[in-house]
Parts: C-alpha cells; sequence; structure tokens
C-alpha cells in the first residue's frame, strides 16, 4: 500500500502526455511514479486539434492554466463548428457550444421554436444561440459570471497545434515528476499465467517493468493488440470514411473563433485556425474515391498556401473490446478511432484518464475496477458514435455514391429509435452525464435537414403573442450584446499571444 | 433643623415592612456607627396573608447577600412563573400575565409587532407559545437557568410565593444577627420637637422611652407617625379600585404546588390562591359596597380546592397613597404609605423600592428638603404607575353579569390610562415610559389578556418577508420548546433545592 | 388525419387516480384537454398515511399546490430521512437521510476519507457526516441557507394523512376543471390495444382517447390487456399482507419514518402531526394477522388506538406499463413494498414520464415504447434498492431473513453490490431515482463496509484530514443547535387545526 504505484505510459502524443500529465499532476510521488516510452522515430499523428469544453475542467483538475497552454500552442477559441454543405449542399448549419434560447418552465426551447413555425412564423434557430450568432461575426470573450444574464448561456473550448500540445503537456509532467525514456518497444513479455503485462522490451535492450501500463501507442496498440482475445470492434459499416490527408496552409481569411467541416464527395474536409497557420485535412473512404483525388480536392480547397505536403493516415473506426485488461489499458487511438468530426478525440482521452483517476488501482488491481472502468468507457464511445453516424445517416445529398451509401446504411436500433422520437415530436433524451447534450443533438438533427411533425404539448400553454414576444426579445438581445464583443482576433492577441513562431512539423511515415 | 449627625434609627412596626427595612439598614449601613431599633408588638397581627412576589426581590435579596435556596426554604416558598387571571375578560376564560418577555425584539421594534402580523395573518392567537415562564407554567415546571455560554435559549424569569409572616421571621433573625435590636412593646405617645415638630422619641405602654433621629413607620393602615402624628393626608383612590376589604384564609395544598399566583375574578372583586409547600393561600379581595363581608367569607371558604385550615380573617383597607411618604425626620414604608390590592404582587415591591431610595438618599447630618421631595414625589409616581396597571385590569373587561362588574366596565378612569389604552387598541403598543414597573410587555400581556385586540402594528414589522417571518419565529418557538423540555417538575426542583424542613409550620 | 388528444379518461381511485387526472388537467387543460375521472371506491383507511420522497414537492409545484398547505390540512410532517432500525441484530440503527456525507475533498468522495479512517479507528458513523441525519436525529427542521448549503443537500419528505390529501387533491382537481363520475366499470369496448370507452355500472358509455389506469391493483384496464402481464416479485419480496393501523401522536415529533424489522417483516412508524400511522409488512403463511396486530405493539412499544385494516401484497410490475391507449399509472403498474416511500414515488415518475412523452396524435401513440423502457428503467433500479435492504440483512437464524440473505439477486444489483463491497463507489446506470448518497447510506448502514478505498485518498496528510473531520463535526453540531425543532416549524408554517382539507 506504501509503495508507489508504476506506471509505464507507452508513447507520446495527445493521448501519452495527456496521461502523464494528468497522473503527474493529481497524484504525488508516493502515489505514483510515471515514466513516458516514446520514440522521436515514431511521429504522432497531429494534425491540429480542436477540442470541447470540457477541456476545461481538465485543465483546471490538473493545475494547467489556460492562458498559459494557450499561448504555448498557437491555440485559438472554438465556439462550436460549422457544418458546411452536410445534409444537402448549399446548406450551413453551426453545432455550438451552448443553449439555444432558454426553456420555459419545463418546456424545452425548442418546441416554442417549431410551434411558431408552424404558425407561419419561421425563425432561423441559429438566431437564438448566443454561441453561433457570437461564432458567425468572428467574435469572442469569456462568458458571464451571471447566469441570468444572456451571455453566459455559452461556452467554449480550443482549437491547438496538438504537438505543441504534447510538448507543453511533457513539459508539465516532467517538471511534476514523469520521467521520459526515448525509445522504440520492440517486444512485451507476458506473465505465463495471468497474461498481464510483465515488462516492456526497448530497441536498446533495457527491459521496462511496471504496475501498470498505459498503452497511447496509437493505432497500432502495441501492447493492447498483443491480447488475441481483445478484439476490435468494426464500426466502418457505420462510419466509412477510413483515411484522411492533412495539410497545414497559411493563415488567411477570417481568423474564426470555430472549426468548420465541409462535406466533400467522399468524406468531409475539416478547417481548423490556430495564430500563425490553418490546419486542414480531407478524411475521406477510400472506397469512394482514390488519394489521389482526395489529395488534389484538399489542395484546390484551402484559403491559403499550403505550409507542406499532406500527410496520409489510414485508420479504422471501431474500438477495442475491452479497453483496459489486466495490467494494460488503452487510450487514445489504441483504444479506439472515431474520426474528428465532433472534436471527441481529446475528449475521450481525458475521460479515459478521469475515470482511471476515479478508479485508481492499487497493486494488485482489482478486477471489479477493470469492468467499472470498460462500462463507463464503453458507454462514452457508443453514445459519441451515434452521434456522428447522425450526421453520414440523414443527408439528403444524391450527388454522390458515398452519400447515397451513407443515407442507406443500417444504422444502430438506439439511433433510429432517437431520429424517430425527434422527426414525430422533437423529443431529445438527456443524459445524466456525458455527451452529447440536448443541444448537440437539436444542432444536428436540424442541420441536417430534420423537422419536427409536432411540438411538445406543454408549449400550448403560453399564449402565442407572449411567445413570439419573447423569443424576439432573446433575439435582439443576443444580437445588441454580440454587437458589442471584441473580435476574436484582437481578444486572441491580448489574452494569449502564441509564445513559439511555427515549426514546421517533423515529416510523419505512414503507419499500418 | 436638627445639628447632630443621624444615629440612631427607629422603626416602629415588625411585619415584612419592619423586618424588611431593618434588615437591609443593618446590612448596608450596619450597626457599627449607628443603631438600628425595631419596636414591635406581638399582640397587634400582623397581616401575612400568603404573599406572592415580583423578580424584582431578588435585587433586594442580593443586597442582603441570602442565600436562594435557603431564603425558600425559610419562608416555606414556592416558585412563581406569573400570574393567571381566570374569568376577567369573561367567564371561562383565562390568561396568563408572564415574567419574562415574549419572544425576542427584532429590527428595532418590539416582538409584539411582528407577533401580530403573525396572528392577523391566520397565526395562532396564543402568545404564550413564545413565552418560556407560560409554557412552563401550563406544564408546571420550574428551573432556575443554568450558567452556560454562550446562552442560547431563553432565560427563566421567577420570583417567590411565600409565607410573609416566615419571611418576616426570618429577616428579623438576619437582622438581628448583625445588630439590629428588637424591642417588644404598643406606642403609646409619639414625641415631638415642639419647634420643629421632628419626632424626638416614643413612649411605650411599658413606660420605656424609645428616642431616635430617623423613624420608619412600618405601623401599617394606621400610619401611626405619617398619618396620625405627622398628618400627611390620603390620596384616596377607591372610585377607580373599589374592593375595600380583603378576607384571607389558608388551606390544605391539593397535590403538588403549581408554579405560579392564581387570580380569579368573582362575583365583588376577585380571589387569589397562592401555593406555599406546605399550604396554600386563598382570599378574597372585595367590595363591601357589592356583598357583604358575611357572604365573601362563605363565598371563599366554598370556594377552596383544599380542606380549610383556620377562620377566614377581615382586613379592611382604603386603596390609596399618602399624600407625602417622608416628612421631616419619618418616612412611610409598608401599609403605613399607602395601599394597592396584591393583584400583580407589588406590596412587597413597593416596600422594598422605598428602601432602596431611603438607602440612596440616606441622611448623614441633616434632612435635605430637596431629597425628601423627591423621594415622595418618585414613591408618588411608583404607587400612581402601578394604579393604572391595576385599574386596566378591571375597565377592560367584557363581564356586565353583576353590579361590581357593570361598575367597573363603565367606570371614569385616568386621562393617562385612557389614553394608553386608545394607543394600545391602535397599533399595539403603549410607550411605557422606562422609569415605570410595568414595561411594555406587561401591558400588552394584560390589555391583550383582558380582550384588546390592536387593529395594527408598527410599519417596520411588515418589513421582511412572511417566509423569513415564520422562520424567525419558529426558531424563537423552539428556543421556547427546547428550554422548557430541558425542566423539570416544580415540585421536583422544590425537593432537589430548597426543601421546607417538615414540621417547620407558619403560625 | 393527425389529431391531437382531446379527451382523457382517468379510471381510478385515491392517490394515484386523484393525481393523475390533476397532473393532466394542469399541464394540458389549457390545450384543449379534457380529463375525466371514474372514480372507483376508496381503498383508503383511516389509518392509512402516505409517505413520500423529497421529489414530491416537485410534483405539488407542477399542481400549484402549497406545500404548508398541503401539511397542514393533512396534518403532515416533514421528514428528514428513514430510519432503519433492526435490520442488523448487531448494529445499531441506522439513518437513510436525504442528504449528502461530507464533501468532496481534493476530487475525491468524501466516503472513500472515511473507509479510510474506520479503517485506522476512527469511531464515528458515516451519517454523522450528514447534517440531514444529525437534523433528523435531533428532531429539527433544516432551514437551508447560504453557510449549509455549500456542505448539505437536506431534502424534506412528508407523511400525510393518506384519506385527507385524497379529499384535498380531488377538491383541487375539480376547481381546476377535471370532470369527475363516482362510479364502477362493467365492461370496456375495446379492439385489440385500443380501448373505445368504458361502461359503468350504471350504464353510463365513458369514450376516450386515452385511459389512464389508477385503479390500483385491481388494474380493471391493463389487467385485461395481455400484452401487459404482471411480473411477479415474489421471490425477492416475500411479504403477501400488509396491516395498518394508528397509535397516538407522538411528543416530541420526530423528523423521520422509523423502519423497524422483526422476525417476519417489518414495521413502519410514520409520524402525523395528530396520531402516528403504523404499517407492518409481512408473510401472512408464517403469522396470523392476530400475531401481527400484537408484533406492532411488541416491536414499537406503542398502543394500537385505531382498528386494523389488513390487506394483500403482491410485488410485481407490468414491463410494459403503456399498451395501444392505455397507461397504467401507480400499482396498476408497480406494486413495490412501501419501504422507501416509493408509493407516491412511482405515481409521480409514470405521471412525469407521460406528459414528458404526452402524444402529440391520438391514433398514433408513437411514444410508448419509449415511455416503458424509461419506467422500466427507473423501476427496475428503485427494486435494486429495495431487495438492497433484504439481502443485507444480519438477522441470523430466522427463516425469512435468512432466505432473503440467500436468494439470488438481479446482475444490475450484483454489480452494484461488488462495486461498493470492493471499493465504496456506487455504479449508477441511467434513470435512477436514488443519488449516490442514499446508495451510500443504506449500503454502510446495513454494514456494507468497502474493503478498500480510493488511494487517491492517501494523499490528505493524516493531521489535515482529522482537522476537516472535526471541522465538518463541529460545523454540523452548530448549524443543528440553530435549527427549529420539527415542532416549533410544524406550529408556524403548517399548524394543523383539525379544519381538515380547505
Amino acid at each position: 500500500m506504501n509503495k508507489p504505484l508504476e506506471i509505464v505510459v507507452v508513447g507520446g502524443g495527445t493521448a501519452g502526455w495527456m496521461s502523464a500529465a494528468a497522473l503527474a499532476g493529481v497524484l504525488t510521488r508516493q502515489q505514483v511514479s510515471v515514466r513516458l516510452v516514446e520514440s522521436d522515430e515514431i511521429g504522432t499523428v497531429g494534425v491540429g486539434e480542436a477540442t470541447l469544453p470540457q477541456m476545461k475542467e481538465f485543465n483546471d483538475y490538473v493545475g494547467i492554466i489556460e492562458s498559459d497552454m494557450m499561448r504555448k500552442t498557437n491555440a485559438s477559441f472554438k465556439l462550436g463548428i460549422e457544418f458546411v454543405d452536410w445534409g444537402n449542399k448549399g446548406a450551413s448549419y453551426i453545432h455550438p457550444f451552448g443553449a439555444h434560447g432558454k426553456p420555459t418552465g419545463s418546456i424545452a426551447f425548442h418546441h416554442q421554436w417549431v410551434r411558431a413555425l408552424q404558425a407561419g412564423r419561421s425563425y432561423n434557430i441559429e438566431d437564438f444561440s448566443y454561441a453561433i450568432v457570437a461564432a458567425r461575426r468572428n467574435k469572442f470573450e469569456f462568458p458571464a459570471g451571471d447566469q441570468t444574464a444572456v451571455n453566459s448561456t455559452y461556452s467554449y473550448a480550443y482549437h491547438f497545434d496538438a504537438t505543441l500540445y504534447a510538448r507543453f503537456l511533457r513539459d508539465f509532467a516532467e517538471a511534476r515528476g514523469a520521467r521520459r525514456t526515448e525509445g522504440k518497444v520492440v517486444d512485451v513479455a507476458l506473465h505465463p499465467e495471468s497474461g498481464d503485462i510483465a515488462s516492456i522490451k526497448l530497441q536498446s535492450g533495457e527491459s521496462i517493468t511496471g504496475d501498470l501500463f498505459i498503452d497511447c501507442s496509437g493505432f497500432r496498440g502495441l501492447l493492447i493488440g498483443r491480447d488475441p482475445k481483445n478484439g476490435y470492434e468494426d464500426w466502418s459499416r457505420w462510419l466509412p470514411c477510413d483515411t484522411a490527408l492533412a495539410v497545414p496552409c497559411a493563415r488567411a481569411g477570417q481568423f474564426a473563433p470555430h472549426t468548420r467541416s465541409t462535406a466533400r464527395e467522399a468524406g468531409w474536409q475539416w478547417r481548423i485556425p490556430l495564430q500563425s497557420r490553418t490546419g486542414n485535412g480531407y478524411v475521406f473512404s477510400s472506397a469512394f474515391i482514390s488519394e489521389d483525388a482526395a489529395a488534389a480536392a484538399l489542395m484546390e480547397n484551402l484559403d491559403g498556401a499550403p505550409l507542406g505536403d499532406p500527410r496520409l493516415i489510414r485508420f479504422k473506426s471501431g474500438r477495442r473490446l475491452k479497453s483496459w485488461r489486466g495490467n494494460c489499458l488503452s487510450i487514445g487511438l489504441a483504444s479506439g478511432f472515431l474520426e474528428p468530426l465532433e472534436s471527441t478525440s481529446i475528449y475521450l482521452v481525458q475521460m479515459a484518464i478521469v475515470n482511471l483517476l476515479k478508479l485508481f488501482p492499487r497493486n494488485p488491481i482489482d478486477p471489479i475496477l477493470i469492468s467499472e472502468f470498460n462500462r463507463l468507457v464503453d458507454l462514452e464511445y457508443e453514445r459519441v458514435r451515434d452521434f456522428l453516424i447522425l450526421h453520414y445517416y440523414v443527408n439528403t445529398r444524391d450527388d454522390s455514391e458515398f452519400w447515397k451509401y451513407c443515407r442507406n446504411m443500417d444504422v444502430p436500433d438506439s439511433l433510429r429509435e432517437k431520429i424517430a422520437l425527434f422527426v414525430h415530436r422533437g423529443h431529445i433524451e438527456k443524459y445524466k452525464d456525458g455527451l452529447f447534450a440536448p443541444p448537440s443533438w437539436l444542432s444536428v438533427f436540424l442541420g441536417q435537414g430534420l423537422r419536427p411533425k409536432h411540438y411538445d404539448r406543454l408549449a400550448d400553454n403560453m399564449e402565442m403573442s407572449a411567445m413570439i414576444e419573447g423569443l424576439d426579445t432573446v433575439r435582439r438581445s443576443i444580437r445588441e450584446r454580440v454587437q458589442a464583443m471584441p473580435d476574436h482576433d484582437a481578444f486572441v492577441r491580448d489574452y494569449c499571444p502564441a509564445a513559439v513562431s511555427d515549426r514546421p512539423h517533423a515529416m510523419m511515415g505512414a503507419h499500418a | 433643623m436638627q445639628q447632630n449627625s443621624i444615629r440612631n434609627i427607629v422603626v416602629v412596626g415588625g411585619g415584612s415592612a419592619g423586618w424588611m427595612t431593618a434588615a437591609a439598614l443593618s446590612k448596608v449601613i450596619g450597626t457599627q456607627n449607628y443603631s438600628i431599633t425595631l419596636v414591635e408588638s406581638e399582640l397587634i397581627g400582623t397581616v401575612g396573608v400568603g404573599e406572592a412576589t415580583i423578580p424584582m426581590i431578588t435585587l433586594y435579596n442580593n443586597v442582603l447577600g441570602l442565600d436562594e435556596d435557603e431564603f425558600v426554604r425559610e419562608t416555606n416558598a414556592t416558585f412563581k412563573l406569573g400570574i393567571e387571571f381566570v374569568d376577567w375578560r369573561r367567564l371561562n376564560h383565562s390568561y396568563f400575565h408572564p415574567f419574562g418577555l415574549y419572544g425576542v425584539d427584532m429590527d428595532g421594534i418590539g416582538f409584539g409587532h411582528h407577533w401580530l402580523r403573525w396572528m392577523k395573518g391566520g397565526g395562532n392567537p396564543d402568545m404564550g407559545l413564545f413565552n418560556a415562564e407560560t409554557e412552563a407554567a401550563r406544564q408546571r415546571k420550574f428551573m432556575r437557568t443554568p450558567e452556560q455560554k454562550p446562552q442560547t435559549l431563553p432565560k427563566i424569569n421567577y420570583a417567590f410565593q411565600f409565607d410573609a409572616s416566615l419571611y418576616a421571621a426570618y429577616l428579623r433573625r438576619y437582622a438581628e444577627k448583625r445588630g439590629a435590636v428588637r424591642i417588644e412593646g404598643q406606642v403609646v405617645r409619639v414625641n415631638q420637637n415642639a419647634e420643629s415638630g421632628f419626632i424626638e422619641s416614643l413612649d411605650l405602654k411599658d413606660g420605656r422611652r424609645v428616642s431616635g433621629d430617623l423613624f420608619v413607620d412600618c405601623s401599617g393602615f394606621r400610619g401611626l407617625l405619617i398619618e396620625e402624628t405627622l398628618q400627611a393626608g390620603y390620596e384616596d383612590w377607591s372610585h377607580w379600585l373599589p374592593a375595600n376589604r380583603a378576607a384571607a384564609m389558608p388551606c390544605a395544598r391539593a397535590g403538588d404546588p403549581i408554579p405560579y399566583t392564581r387570580a380569579t375574578a368573582r362575583e365583588a372583586g376577585w380571589q387569589w390562591r397562592i401555593p406555599l409547600q406546605h399550604r396554600t393561600g386563598n382570599g378574597y379581595v372585595f367590595s363591601n359596597a357589592f356583598i357583604s363581608e358575611e357572604e365573601a367569607m362563605q363565598k371563599l371558604a366554598s370556594r377552596l380546592d383544599g380542606a380549610a385550615m383556620a377562620e377566614p380573617r377581615i382586613l379592611k383597607f382604603v386603596t390609596g397613597v399618602r399624600r407625602k411618604c417622608w416628612i421631616k425626620n419619618c418616612l412611610a414604608i409598608g401599609l403605613s404609605s399607602g395601599f394597592l390590592e396584591p393583584l400583580e404582587s407589588t406590596s412587597i415591591h413597593l416596600s422594598q423600592v422605598a428602601i432602596a431610595k431611603l438607602l440612596t438618599v440616606f441622611p448623614k447630618n441633616g434632612f435635605n428638603p430637596a431629597l425628601i421631595d423627591k423621594f415622595n414625589r418618585e414613591m408618588q409616581y411608583e404607587y400612581s404607575s402601578v394604579k393604572d396597571f391595576l385599574i386596566a385590569h378591571y375597565c377592560v373587561t367584557e363581564r356586565e353579569d353583576t353590579e361590581f362588574w357593570r361598575y367597573c366596565k363603565h367606570m371614569d378612569i385616568p386621562d393617562s390610562l385612557k389614553a394608553r389604552i386608545e394607543l394600545f387598541k391602535t397599533r399595539g403598543e403603549v410607550l411605557a415610559p422606562p422609569a415605570e414597573l410595568f414595561k411594555e410587555t406587561n401591558w400588552f400581556a394584560v390589555l391583550y389578556g383582558q380582550g384588546i385586540v390592536p387593529d395594527d402594528y408598527h410599519p417596520v414589522a411588515d418589513v421582511i418577508s412572511d417566509h423569513d417571518l415564520k422562520t424567525r419565529l419558529a426558531r424563537i418557538r423552539s428556543g421556547v420548546q427546547d428550554r422548557v423540555n430541558g425542566m423539570t417538575s416544580h415540585q421536583a426542583f422544590i425537593d432537589r433545592h430548597c426543601a421546607a424542613r417538615p414540621g417547620e409550620m407558619s403560625a | 388525419m393527425s389529431q391531437p388528444i382531446a379527451r382523457v379518461v382517468v379510471v381510478g381511485r385515491d392517490a394515484a387516480g386523484w393525481l393523475s387526472a390533476f397532473a393532466l388537467q394542469r399541464a394540458f387543460g389549457r390545450t384543449g384537454l379534457t380529463v375525466q375521472v371514474i372514480e372507483l371506491p376508496s381503498q383508503l383507511s383511516a389509518a392509512d398515511v402516505y409517505a413520500a420522497l423529497p421529489t414530491l414537492s416537485n410534483l405539488h409545484r407542477l399542481l400549484g399546490l402549497d406545500e404548508n398547505e398541503v401539511v397542514s390540512a393533512c396534518a403532515g410532517v416533514y421528514v428528514q430521512g428513514q430510519r432503519f432500525s433492526s435490520w442488523s441484530r448487531s448494529k445499531p440503527d441506522f439513518m437513510h437521510a436525504y442528504d449528502t456525507q461530507g464533501v468532496v475533498i481534493n476530487h475525491v468522495d468524501f466516503i472513500q476519507y472515511w473507509v479510510k479512517a474506520r479503517a485506522e479507528g476512527l469511531a464515528v458513523d458515516l451519517e454523522d457526516f450528514c447534517l440531514g441525519a444529525a437534523a433528523a436525529k435531533q428532531n429539527r427542521y433544516v432551514l437551508s441557507k447560504d453557510t449549509t448549503e455549500a456542505f448539505s443537500n437536506a431534502a424534506h419528505g412528508i407523511h400525510l394523512n393518506a384519506r385527507t390529501y385524497v379529499r384535498l387533491l380531488k377538491q383541487c382537481a375539480l376547481k381546476t376543471g377535471v370532470v369527475s363520475t363516482v362510479g364502477q366499470i362493467a365492461s370496456v369496448n375495446r379492439s385489440g390495444a385500443s380501448i373505445q370507452s368504458v361502461v359503468l355500472s350504471d350504464g353510463q358509455i365513458v369514450d376516450g382517447d386515452l385511459f389512464i389506469d389508477a385503479s390500483g391493483v385491481e388494474a380493471v384496464l391493463i389487467g385485461a390487456m395481455p400484452e401487459a402481464p404482471f411480473e411477479s416479485w415474489r421471490h425477492w419480496f416475500g411479504a403477501d399482507r400488509i396491516m395498518v393501523a394508528s397509535g397516538k401522536r407522538l411528543t416530541p415529533l420526530p423528523a423521520f419514518s422509523q423502519i423497524s424489522a422483526y422476525s417476519n417483516g417489518w414495521i413502519g412508524l410514520y409520524p402525523l402531526q395528530n396520531r402516528t400511522g403504523m404499517k407492518c409488512v409481512y408473510d401472512s403463511s408464517r403469522q396470523s394477522d392476530e400475531r401481527t396486530a400484537e408484533e406492532i405493539g411488541l416491536t414499537t412499544g406503542m398502543r394500537i388506538e385505531s382498528e386494523v385494516v389488513v390487506a394483500p401484497l403482491q410485488s410485481g410490475a407490468r414491463a410494459r406499463p403503456w399498451v395501444g391507449n392505455c397507461i397504467a399509472i401507480g400499482e396498476s403498474a408497480v406494486v413495490l413494498e412501501s419501504l422507501d416511500a416509493a408509493y407516491l414515488h412511482v405515481i409521480q415518475l409514470g405521471l412525469s414520464r407521460l406528459i414528458a412523452f404526452f402524444p402529440v396524435e391520438a391514433d398514433a401513440l408513437v411514444e410508448a415504447d419509449a415511455y416503458n423502457a424509461d419506467i422500466a428503467a427507473h423501476v427496475r433500479n428503485i427494486r435494486d434498492f429495495q431487495i438492497a435492504h433484504y439481502k443485507l440483512n444480519q438477522r441470523f437464524g430466522e427463516p425469512v431473513w435468512d432466505r432473503a440473505r440467500d436468494m439470488n439477486i438481479p446482475d444490475s444489483l450484483v454489480y452494484k453490490l461488488n462495486l461498493f463491497a470492493h471499493r465504496g463507489r456506487v455504479a449508477l446506470y441511467d434513470h435512477e431515482s436514488f443519488e449516490i448518497e442514499n446508495w451510500n447510506a443504506i449500503l454502510i448502514g446495513h454494514g456494507l463496509m468497502p474493503r478498500t478505498y480510493d488511494p487517491l485518498a492517501d494523499a490528505l496528510p493524516r493531521a489535515e484530514q482529522i482537522g476537516k473531520f472535526k471541522g465538518m463535526l463541529h460545523f454540523i453540531a452548530e448549524e443543528v443547535r440553530t435549527m427549529p425543532s420539527l415542532d416549533a416549524h410544524l406550529e408556524i408554517h403548517a399548524p394543523y387545526t383539525g379544519a381538515g382539507a380547505k
């Protein structure tokens, strides 16, 4: 009980260093010793990353100062994601961080909106989201503390350079006692009876033992993938994209406080604005478009000069049957992959780390903690998966085979039921914890073109003219307040100007 | 005008007044440099009717340094939390006038106003719920407030109900132990200085002469010195307080003594019930204009809750006050200075107030007319304010079922009292000046108990929200309950601390 | 084509019937809905008491009822929790308070520090760190204020005189426009799962779009539907009878319900302002009614001062309380022992979910499946909470209790108990009615002491931990001292005047 738990993190990058930073930041040296093994040779995926508002809680928990982090990672603010050409070509909607309007009693806002629509008053739902209105005007400031103020109804996240972020976390972790070992893992020795990992062997010949091994080695899953019984649940029939091409370009055009995702012929293209450049990528299904065609499409659609050649990453949507087995716990891409359509990668890493801290084991590790961890993690993955599938499934594009496939695929029952209930009566289920909250589902349902046939009857209790007046008031107060906000650009330059000038990425090889 | 210093003090008359005076003097000025002589005759009976008191008596007891438990034991006393007034407002109605305070004054105004707001909003009309003494009395409980820091629960204010003759005897022992001298004898002549008129000496029946510099007249109603000799004059108040007789008789106790006095309104006056440790004192205070002495005594005897232990005695009196209580070198203390019926147990208090005032202005080398005037004015004020309070019990009534009550209900009352009653009816306060004995809370208890429901209350009481008001009241109520729940029964308390030794019965 | 629901017919009685009608009328009465009640004969006796969890106040708010007025009219009492006695022979009683225990320290739940401290010799119970429990034990009423809000989440359940409550609900419901007919159901006109109308015994035919079966265990409507079988839970809840009686009013008023186990079942005491409700749940095959009545007196030390009323009990639930256009609310849907004040909660749950899923089309009741799944999940979790009491009992050598301890329990509960037994952590699923603090209270109360604790608790130095613990206990003691007694609070805020419902 008194000996610190020896944790060995295999792999750097965001997952590895977030794990190391959290463990070293939250726990004492009496409780844990953290060692991270990474190889400079093996590049990390680092594609210019967008995040979710939960990152703030994580930073607070671990002890990371926001402005410090942002300065050192070339970061900008994010109020949501703009989806262009999803659902159908020519459409654009934003999935914001924050509520639409305000509920009246127990009646969610959007029922009022639907009622108005059916009465002939067609409002744009986006006018009722503070985050959206601000995002479209490229404004940013911190939300007000006063819960009654109209500018308290949103939250925010960050865009940053993932490589710089990993570097930042590494400095943070090492300052708190985490040890980094340069090296490539070439072999894993298992205990004969239990199948647990006894040690890992590096190319240098060094052998490293540990009580708990955290596999952050990415797709390869060097450790977690060893166990033939711990297979990979394939989700590619629902999320057919399997390749990404990523390229940074010079900063140009608006310095938007939001990510953009533009639907393309066989997938979608991301645009992530950082302080000194813009990150871009095309996520596509190789069954529906060739790599060359995809690369060409990507390069044609940059709004600034490219700062390098596109990097190729192959992946398979899905996840490990068990994220944690024995004394090996996988975090990040080693535990599963869901495309960054809703910026969930880092969130899923954070979620796993937080659950590990909640269920922190002693030595020997009790299987019941492992079961509970897996139960919690599985639930989150499934919910995020369903939410992503929604974006593909509900579309009316008939301009490519890819979109036709998506429109016709057999989706999970859980998602089908959700869609049916929304279409029938605008109902959105609210979870106790975890992603995604009703405002997210609402913006994507509506953004992708669904309209509820009916609204919650409780909304009829409001007198129509009073309701309309209420809607008008909210819309107006949002507009007025947003007008007074500072520009995103000015705000960032003032709050967290980048500390490092941009460095070109080390060239990465492709990974299978 | 005397040139010599004042050294010899003579108290004429025993009883509680005389011995309270002697005891206090013997303690405070002592007998080293003074002589304190008390002249009394056992032949002249003392009134001693079983006496109830008010908490101020503790001040007096403290001056004497009395041990309370010893005092209670020696006088067969019980504790008193207040007075229950039965049938005063109307038949089959009673209210309690407690010691202590109702609730807690808040936001700069009296509790009564907050309570009125709540009561008028539908709250329980029983104000006693917010007074620990009332609740304890209802449950026949008693306890002295334990020392405790901080004091989070309400204090218990109390007084005593004792055998007045035992009290006198107790104080006599006290005084004599400190050098006061008792002379058995009857005064037959009072000798005055020819020029000044100052009293120089008293001649007793057996021929002795008692000289003195300062004389205290405790001779009772007759006022041997103050009235018969110095002709102070008497202000008669019987048109406002028509009772002029009291029939008193003791009876056996009926169960454990209750920790309060009961005053029950009767056809031509009222009846007291004062429980002592060993018996119960009873009396019928009445006006012989409305009932004969015979009938009154019969009525009294028929309304006892225990076997009579003696024949009833009749006392005659005239309610009123000496026009001057201090003339030249003689002051009157006790019944000689004035009389107010014991409706609110004020007799002993008024004597003790006079004693306190005497000690305050105690003369050294001569008699200062200014101080004497002050004494007289203040004693007048004391008596007058108590008088008004007593009248209120009579004039504010719904009873008209006998001639006596019809008289009381419709009699002319002092303007000062009229104004006070009107103010209370308007806004639930009387604005009693601080020097008066009976405070805002006492007036509230009696006027409300007698049937006046104020039309309104102080506006500041409306400031806080309904919820906040109820929250405060619930806390206060809870404090009262907690205090009373922690109390033992009255009898158990007496048994534990101050039970009179058996066989110590009064004369 | 797609018409909205116009007419709801509530066939029911007592609280289930009137709460259903009242709630639906309040929610939708102004949107063109009419609510008609077919009032079946009451099954309440004069001795019945409704005990409710804090969540009932949400329903009262929806209904526009002032809680103090309800309590006042129904001789009601506010309670801070339930005290369980004699469920273990060796351990003392414990309080399941409606409040959290301790505070989170350095992101680690308080219970972890407590488990650790216990292993190191701390003699203080977990519930002593719970403000609500401390208040309950001293019969105080918790007033929440700024200083307590950071530390405690104390909420109040209530006890109400059942008949008066029902009368009050009825009066209020009728005032809002609910129409009522007293009667009995003679027959039901339906085709498949769709009810067109019900026929009363006097011949009246009552049409409706939607039918609520709030008839209790009689289940006059849903019971006839083949698609809605009632699944018995006899294997978990062996009792088959309830006895109800009344005792004298307790002074001072206790601020909690009292649940005492005895050889053949358990006996509940539910204080009211003018009497105390008594309830015994037992296995009639092991004990006669006469013996049960005696047992009530023996266990509680109180005399029965009323008639004794007996009714059968059959625990269980329908997997599908909503079939066709018929929705079962209350015991027609779920029957649980009244151990955790679940009776009214289950009604409230059924109603709040129904309002959330109120069908938008009269002829396409799409919402039924979602409703059934939601209710089933909630009910499962409440059932598990109740089973836990029985499973964890420590009364050895008594057939009823030995059997309870040995019985197989649902996997969902097995998982929860295992995780807690190992690590003092409560695994919450979706749709739980009880929070972590409630589970903590009963699991620890019944003696399920976690074998290990969260190692992150070790980061707090011992001296500091002792300081924080002392600080909490001191804070609780100080706060409780300033609270009014329950008696005083009720006297001022909600006195029972004997006038009955207004």
